[in-house]
């Protein structure tokens, strides 16, 4: 018997993700319909040259964004990728970005600036939500981790322990090259950035991008290395928000007396490893995968006392 | 002391992973160095480099959909940036690009006359060999999609063009209307012109 509120945490962040995926396929399909706006501008228009599914899709997108104002300005309000992006004008960050921007230049135009406050805010006061809520590639990763559990009934896959100096190396390393080369380097080595890359360059422009290989590798690490290798030990932004979120108002709380002493089910399924059992909540992305599994609901998600 | 040393190690191997990346550009994969412009108001080619982060905006509220993202073929450095190549699709002028850009890679501009002048993404140079008009066949294409007629582009007798480098913005659309193959008219990126220039001289 799962806890219930558990699980339902653990389907909201599936949800969101696909939101944010669907999201990013949105904004590269509205490229071509940003393109049959100033093309046609006329449904009909558009079937006899594009055909009726374009029509449908137009349409639909014009209904839309017409609840919003002039369809046109308020498409023009959207765009960007998970590494910076802008819905309906709110511009976010990547803190990554933002820290790429400041060691090449030693300053940055105010409104990059204050579109990283809200990811870092949120940080501050959740922790990794980031991960398990956002990122389109831990969506990802998660599948794999699952296939990676059903292939392990045939066959052994090791479980690598590295540092998560990695990561923070792997962060040195990005800087040092985007100083030379340029910031989109990143789109190699951050996932999400990847798989926004790869969808938009896929499907705007038919052009199958760099950053589909990167994401192969990633996903192939996460397969055979270890489960969640990539977030766990490779992304520098899972630990620049883990390390903001050291003292994150909201945590995984244990109600201490309830738990039984020798049930390590919460440490063996927490897929980053933080181990909920000990109290150590650091690098806790809020997944509740240990509130759903704990067998006698003790782990709970709450303001930190 | 045996953890610190295990974070030391592996922040050292981390720091080596990405720098593995540069051997990407070693490998001549499918590269083809092809001449492209950076879309309108963009800084100057290194500051836009600094500044640009690959984000995709731009190209996202392009209308005209002629501003795209490069892969490798350009090298790393150009990796994700945004790109124009004239001859598939030009600019349009529309500003709608540099009123989006969160870094100011991209100059916010104006898509009013003046600051459509304003703009300064390469100039187009003519190959009269090539030009139909220069050969008694008047064609005159170019003209007709110049989006400063009379300013950056004159035409005379049997629709004889000629770019006044001066005023032309190097928008991209006369090399994407030439109906000659190869295109007789180019558009050269603002750096790779001052160069050739100095070069004259």
């Amino acid at each position: 018997m799962k806890n219930r509120k558990g699980l339902a945490l653990m389907n909201l962040s599936i949800l969101t993700r696909g939101g944010v995926l669907l999201l990013l396929i949105l904004f590269a399909l509205w490229v071509e319909y940003i393109n049959l706006k100033n093309g046609y501008n006329n449904p009909r228009l558009v079937e006899l040259s594009s055909g009726k599914l374009w029509r449908w899709f137009y349409e639909y997108s014009d209904a839309f964004f017409s609840l919003f104002g002039e369809p046109m300005a308020v498409m023009q309000t959207n765009g960007g990728m998970t590494w910076s992006i802008r819905v309906f004008g709110i511009p976010f960050t990547d803190p990554v970005a933002l820290l790429s921007i400041l060691t090449k230049n030693l300053h940055t135009p105010l409104v990059f600036f204050l579109g990283a406050l809200i990811p870092i805010i949120m940080a501050v006061l959740f922790g990794r939500v980031f991960c398990s809520y956002i990122c389109p590639a831990s969506l990802l990763f998660f599948t794999i981790s699952r296939i990676r559990r059903f292939l392990q009934n045939f066959l052994y896959f090791p479980e690598i322990e590295i540092s998560s100096g990695l990561a923070w190396g792997v962060l040195l390393g990005g800087l040092t090259l985007a100083h030379f080369y340029s910031h989109g380097i990143w789109a190699l080595i951050l996932p999400y950035f990847a798989v926004g890359q790869s969808l938009f360059q896929g499907i705007a422009f038919g052009v199958l991008a760099p950053s589909v290989f990167s994401l192969c590798l990633l996903s192939l690490s996460d397969l055979i290395l270890a489960r969640q290798f990539t977030c766990r030990f490779l992304c520098p932004t899972g630990q620049i928000l883990g390390l903001l979120g050291r003292r994150s108002a909201v945590s995984i709380r244990r109600d201490a007396p309830q738990c039984i002493s020798g049930c390590q089910s919460c440490d063996l399924v927490c897929p980053l490893q933080i181990n909920p059992r000990l109290d150590h909540t650091q690098n806790c992305s809020l997944c509740a995968e240990c509130v759903a599994i704990c067998p006698t609901g003790c782990l709970t998600i709450g303001v930190r006392s | 002391m045996v953890r610190r040393r295990q974070f030391l190690m592996s922040l050292v191997g981390g720091f080596l992973l990405p720098l593995l990346l540069p051997l990407l550009d070693r490998l001549r994969l499918g590269k083809i160095a092809r001449r492209f412009l950076r879309p309108p108001g963009a800084l100057p080619e290194k500051k836009f480099l600094d500044l640009c982060i690959g984000c995709g905006q731009c190209a996202n509220v392009c209308p005209n959909q002629c501003i795209e993202l490069s892969g490798l073929e350009n090298g790393l450095e150009n990796l994700a940036t945004p790109r124009i190549i004239a001859r598939s699709r030009g600019c349009i002028l529309c500003m709608a690009c540099t009123q989006v850009c969160p870094t100011e890679a991209l100059q916010k501009m104006e898509p009013t006359e003046e600051g459509r002048q304003a703009v300064e993404m390469g100039v187009a140079i003519l190959n009269e060999d090539l030009c139909y008009s220069y050969h008694g066949r008047t064609c005159g294409a170019c003209y007709r999609a110049c989006p400063l007629p009379g300013k950056a582009m004159t035409i005379g007798l049997y629709e004889k063009p000629t770019v006044h480098e001066d005023q032309c913005v190097g928008c991209g659309l006369c090399e994407q209307a030439c109906i000659h193959m190869p295109q007789a008219i180019r558009i050269i990126p603002t750096e790779e012109w001052k160069v050739l220039k100095r070069e004259r001289v």
